[in-house]
């Protein structure tokens, strides 16, 4: 265990090495937030409604997207791919470490080190904004939509691994990611509630993994579901960590069979 | 040199399929996503729902031209931590020619006659369209991309000082990003930031506000004089960076 605690404050001391690279990240972070966050508060005027959104639900949606986006989607395994194609992942297989392990070590210290400025950052974007906030009261919705999100980290983690192992099979490992991130984007949710997508679409959307991202927790903490809908959204999402946990195992293991070390 | 680049694109045939077919799905989400507002609200601000494509297909036109021109922006940091620059300077051709245009984007080409349709399509939609104000319009694109350039200069400049370049650029498109909307619906003083002060307003609203007819003269005036001090400012950085570079990676 402590190799791993040793990753995730090595992470943290490369990110306060480039500080300048971390800071101009963040300003990108809050700028693509600030974009989407004016943009509905001109679409929806204070006694205005969009769907089954007010002002007030669909900015707190907007905000906390911003910061469960912090939690889940900031990530450092998207490194996978290049450790594979420039045959850096000899390194650590000759190592007594677990390959996903140190991955998922790197992602917590990249998370950790994300959310306490985006905890700093939101608090200021709320004094200057004053945003309408929805501040959800019941502990049933807060420990549920923790759960979601808790959940999420391992669905996002294993998606985005799995993305990585294509350089087992091809040098080209950004082109995958790049509409990777594409998809992420539109439809996890960080952009607008899913849930104004046509009715049609939006069922679909209901059993695809993206969905328990970001827009689910956030549906959940803003009290919008039922709770036999919030189980069968956890069981969907769990089920969903256990598939994509069995493929990237799966293609893992080939990948491996494969693998020449090309680079080294 | 163009073709080269255009050559090197298509290596990978696999590589550059992928990243056309994930520029047109960002091209087509986006503009989902104007379908929904659309089939909602009706008007978004004062504009309808076709004015807004309008815009956004504008603002791809800003953003993929310069993409596809100065794509060798992108890559420059790599020049100047590698000491390449170096030999950029030694050349019979100006660096900053060099570091501008020395490479093109050809993947952005689709992206390029996607906007096209979309514009001759929206604008087919919106009618009453006259020639003066066509005209207008391209030449208010043709002054939202000297804009682009300057922009693209100062982020080379800033490279050439601080070796940042790929966050500065990015910054740079991410606040763009703000004018696939006509900026006019943002709350003052965010409208008055993005028309004046970070010209996104000017490259992407005002080109399209002149095509329905609803922009002052003077405004047109302004657009030029604003774009003019741009380029001028950004090539006297330029010169400056340059005369700061110390060339220590080489």
């Amino acid at each position: 265990m402590k190799k791993y605690i040793l990753i995730i404050k090595n992470v943290w001391s490369e990110m306060t090495t480039y500080r300048l690279n971390f800071a101009l990240w963040r300003l990108r972070v809050n700028l693509q937030l600030l974009t989407m966050y004016f943009l509905w508060l001109a679409i929806i005027p204070t006694s205005g409604q969009f769907g089954s959104y007010n002002q007030s639900l669909m900015l707190t949606y907007i905000l906390g997207g911003a910061l469960l986006s912090t939690v889940i989607i900031s990530s450092r395994s998207y490194g996978v791919g290049d450790h594979i194609t420039q045959g850096d992942l000899s390194n650590y297989l000759i190592r007594p470490i677990n390959y996903f392990a140190f991955w998922f070590a790197q992602d917590l210290g990249d998370k950790a080190m994300n959310i306490s400025f985006a905890i700093f950052e939101l608090t200021a974007l709320f004094l200057i904004l004053k945003p309408p906030f929805f501040i959800q009261t019941d502990p049933t919705f807060l420990i549920l939509a923790a759960i979601c999100a808790f959940v999420a980290v391992f669905l996002y983690f294993f998606l985005n691994f799995l993305i990585g192992l294509v350089g087992f099979w091809s040098p080209e490992v950004w082109a995958p990611r790049f509409i990777f991130i594409i998809l992420i984007t539109f439809f996890a949710g960080g952009l607008f509630p899913l849930d104004i997508l046509p009715a049609p679409l939006y069922e679909i959307f209901k059993y695809l993994p993206f969905t328990y991202l970001i827009y689910f927790p956030l549906k959940v903490y803003l009290g919008q579901l039922y709770l036999q809908q919030i189980l069968q959204g956890i069981a969907t999402a769990a089920i969903w960590v256990l598939i994509l946990y069995l493929i990237v195992k799966f293609v893992w293991n080939r990948g491996l069979k494969l693998y020449t070390a090309y680079g080294r | 040199m163009t073709a080269k680049v255009t050559q090197t694109a298509f290596v990978s045939r696999f590589g550059a399929a992928i990243f056309i077919i994930g520029k047109i799905l960002r091209f087509a989400f986006f503009l989902m996503f104007l379908l929904i507002l659309g089939s909602k609200t009706h008007r978004v601000a004062d504009y309808s729902i076709f004015q807004i494509i309008f815009v956004f297909a504008t603002f791809n036109i800003v953003d993929t031209t310069s993409q596809f021109f100065l794509r060798e922006v992108y890559r420059f940091r790599y020049y100047v931590v590698s000491g390449e620059f170096d030999y950029f300077l030694t050349k019979p051709l100006s660096p900053l020619i060099r570091s501008l245009f020395g490479g093109s984007d050809i993947l952005d080409l689709p992206i390029l006659l996607l906007s096209v349709v979309f514009i001759v399509y929206s604008a087919s939609q919106i009618g009453n369209i006259s020639s003066p104000f066509v005209f207008l319009y391209i030449a208010l694109l043709i002054n939202a991309l000297a804009i682009a350039l300057a922009m693209h200069i100062l982020v080379l400049g800033i490279g050439v000082m601080t070796t940042e370049i790929d966050h500065t650029i990015m910054i740079y498109r991410d606040i763009t990003q703000m004018g696939r909307l006509p900026v006019d619906i943002y709350r003052e003083p965010l409208s008055w930031i993005l028309t004046f002060i970070i010209p996104v307003g000017i490259m992407i609203t005002i080109p399209a506000k002149s095509f329905f007819g609803i922009l002052s003269p003077q405004l047109v005036v302004l657009s030029l004089f604003i774009s003019a001090i741009f380029l001028i400012a950004s090539i006297r950085f330029w010169h400056f960076a340059l005369k700061n570079y110390t060339s220590v990676s080489s």
